[in-house]
């Protein structure tokens, strides 16, 4: 079967700054795949050379089988894409700006367009200047959307949503995978997306660190826990227990990292007398950190059970 | 429905620059048209100009006969004043077609869609030759009513074949700015670069009339070639006409290839 995206060795420079380097990625037709990464990492850079805005430096990327840059128009047809930075023309109302797509797309069906603008709520008699960020992000949904492209590429496109739409965005998307189709969506933060996405590429610094399942990368998950006891405890009753890292306990109060499960944290601490326990997920950010922040994180990044490619 | 295709939607855009800057260049001409006949009763303008001598030949390429409403237009109108209004208006366009729509950010969405790449910079050029075609008819129309208001002689053939090299001209211009703006992204620089070479072609070819030592270069300045012929006395000559429409498809096909082969703006 065609994989959705695929990429070989994709890098792209900017004169002497990076942007992306030997990126291999595939993303499997059928699935939302989170493409995460913090700010600067090259998510965008990757997404531009997937529709020829930019050109690679080295490498090839193909999507639905076609090479990006010689079958763009064949690509165009059956992809949408919502960029990060979305600008849309303010002239124009939102119904306006969806016709003129629409009669670029060639085809757009009606019903189902206006069906969009419904579940988004989106009011399209307004002139897009005068929209809020969020209404902004709406329009482009419904762009997207509303082709039934076999693959959306969306650039953080969760942005100014209000939980209600960002709920419906999100049903849109598991539609979309139901119907066999696939959704590319980047972010910066985990907690957008976890629910949402069957797999995440997880790119920093330009280099694609890691293609993981969510339930792999949530064992992976680092809490950061705070708790006071009544009395006063000692260090050496938790060092040795599975997961913890940076354990730290002064005047009744322990602080500590937890990779994985905080089971026999708690059932340690229930030995004493606790008054009071917080738990502090950690970022997508402290994540990757802790697991790719230097160069072995990359070297145990390859070693992971589902590293750096989809299982085929 | 203007939101058809690109082409559409750039006669969309141009429509509101196009309405005023037709406007302004047709109610300039008919003004002339119109109050040509107490112009010339009040001054003897061919006295004026012999007087002014060597200063006279820089104001007008070729001077006309002031005597004549032909001749009074060309002196006063399309030696400077409508070729650098047209200039302004194809070049300030086309300058933004590619540029602006990077700039914007609006390139991204656009080209997401089954549009490529040269189809965007050639639906665009197009409608900015409607735009300059629609300003020139506009200013045909309010000159020959001018002049049959004033009961002056204004062959309306003549006036035609001097409003195609001034379309020309303009469109030279406009491509010019077009390929540097889809090559470089940068649309100040390509108005900045167009109205610089704007007013040195129109330095030499004024200048080459009183400094022979420029005659040599004069070739170089589109202005030679747009009223060089005296289009308004002679009619169209198809030899300069064909210089200024290479000059302008060349560009056009620069920008295609510039803007092909180009990263564009985030």
């Amino acid at each position: 079967m065609t994989a959705a995206i695929e990429t070989t060795k994709l890098t792209k420079w900017y004169g002497r700054s990076r942007g992306v380097i030997d990126v291999d990625l595939v993303v499997e037709t059928g699935r939302i795949f989170g493409f995460l990464g913090p700010n600067g990492a090259g998510k965008s850079t990757t997404i531009r050379l997937l529709f020829d805005l930019i050109r690679p430096t080295g490498g090839s990327a193909r999507v639905l089988g076609l090479d990006v840059h010689r079958d763009r128009l064949a690509i165009d047809r059956r992809v949408s894409y919502v960029p990060g930075e979305l600008a849309l023309y303010g002239e124009l109302t939102g119904r306006q700006l969806l016709t003129y797509l629409g009669n670029l797309q060639g085809s757009v069906d009606g019903a189902y367009r206006d069906k969009l603008i419904e579940r988004l709520e989106l009011d399209p008699t307004r002139q897009i200047k005068s929209l809020s960020r969020g209404n902004k992000q709406k329009v482009g949904l419904v762009a997207a959307f509303m082709i039934r492209p076999e693959l959306l590429i969306l650039d953080e496109p969760t942005a100014g949503l209000d939980p209600f739409v960002q709920l419906e965005f999100e049903h849109l998307c598991e539609e979309a995978r139901d119907e066999g189709r696939t959704a590319f969506i980047s972010s910066h933060q985990l907690p957008e997306v976890e629910h949402l996405c069957d797999q995440v590429g997880i790119i920093r610094e330009g280099r694609l660190l890691a293609v993981e399942s969510i339930a792999s990368l949530k064992e992976r998950a680092l809490r950061r826990l705070e708790i006071d006891f009544g009395g006063s405890v000692t260090a050496e009753a938790f060092a040795n227990l599975p997961g913890i890292r940076d354990l730290r306990v002064d005047d009744g109060r322990l602080n500590c990292t937890v990779m994985g499960s905080v089971d026999a944290l708690i059932k340690t601490a229930a030995r004493f007398e606790v008054h009071n326990v917080r738990s502090i997920e950690t970022s997508l950010e402290e994540i990757f950190m802790a697991y790719y922040g230097s160069g072995d994180g990359i070297a145990a990044a390859g070693a992971g059970e589902e590293a750096s490619h989809a299982a085929a | 429905m203007l939101l058809r295709n690109v082409f559409t939607k750039t006669i969309r855009d141009l429509r509101w620059p196009t309405f005023w800057v037709a406007l302004g260049c047709g109610a300039m001409t008919g003004y002339f048209a119109l109050l040509f006949p107490t112009y010339s009763s009040l001054f003897d303008f061919n006295a004026m100009l012999e007087k002014m001598g060597p200063a006279a030949k820089l104001m007008g390429a070729s001077l006309g006969d002031a005597s004549t409403l032909i001749g009074f237009l060309h002196i006063e109108l399309f030696s400077m004043m409508l070729p650098a209004g047209m200039i302004a208006f194809a070049a300030g366009m086309a300058s933004g077609f590619t540029a602006g729509e990077e700039s914007r950010g609006t390139i991204d969405v656009l080209l997401s869609y089954p549009v490529s790449r040269r189809r965007l910079v050639l639906e665009k050029s197009l409608a900015i030759v409607i735009g300059c075609v629609v300003t020139a008819a506009v200013v045909w129309v309010f000159a020959i009513v001018g002049a049959a208001l004033s009961a002056s002689e204004l062959p309306p053939d003549s006036l035609a074949a001097a409003l195609v090299m001034l379309v020309l001209l303009g469109l030279a211009f406009g491509a010019i700015a077009l390929a540097i703006s889809a090559g470089t992204g940068n649309r100040g620089a390509a108005i900045g670069i167009a109205v610089a070479l704007m007013v040195a072609m129109y330095l030499i070819d004024a200048l080459a009339n009183v400094v022979d030592g420029l005659n040599t270069v004069r070739p170089l300045s589109l202005f030679r070639y747009y009223m060089g012929g005296d289009p308004l006395r002679y009619g169209l000559n198809l030899a300069d006409a064909a210089v200024l429409a290479a000059v302008a498809v060349a560009f056009l096909a620069f920008s295609v290839v510039l803007f092909e082969r180009r990263d564009l703006a985030a």
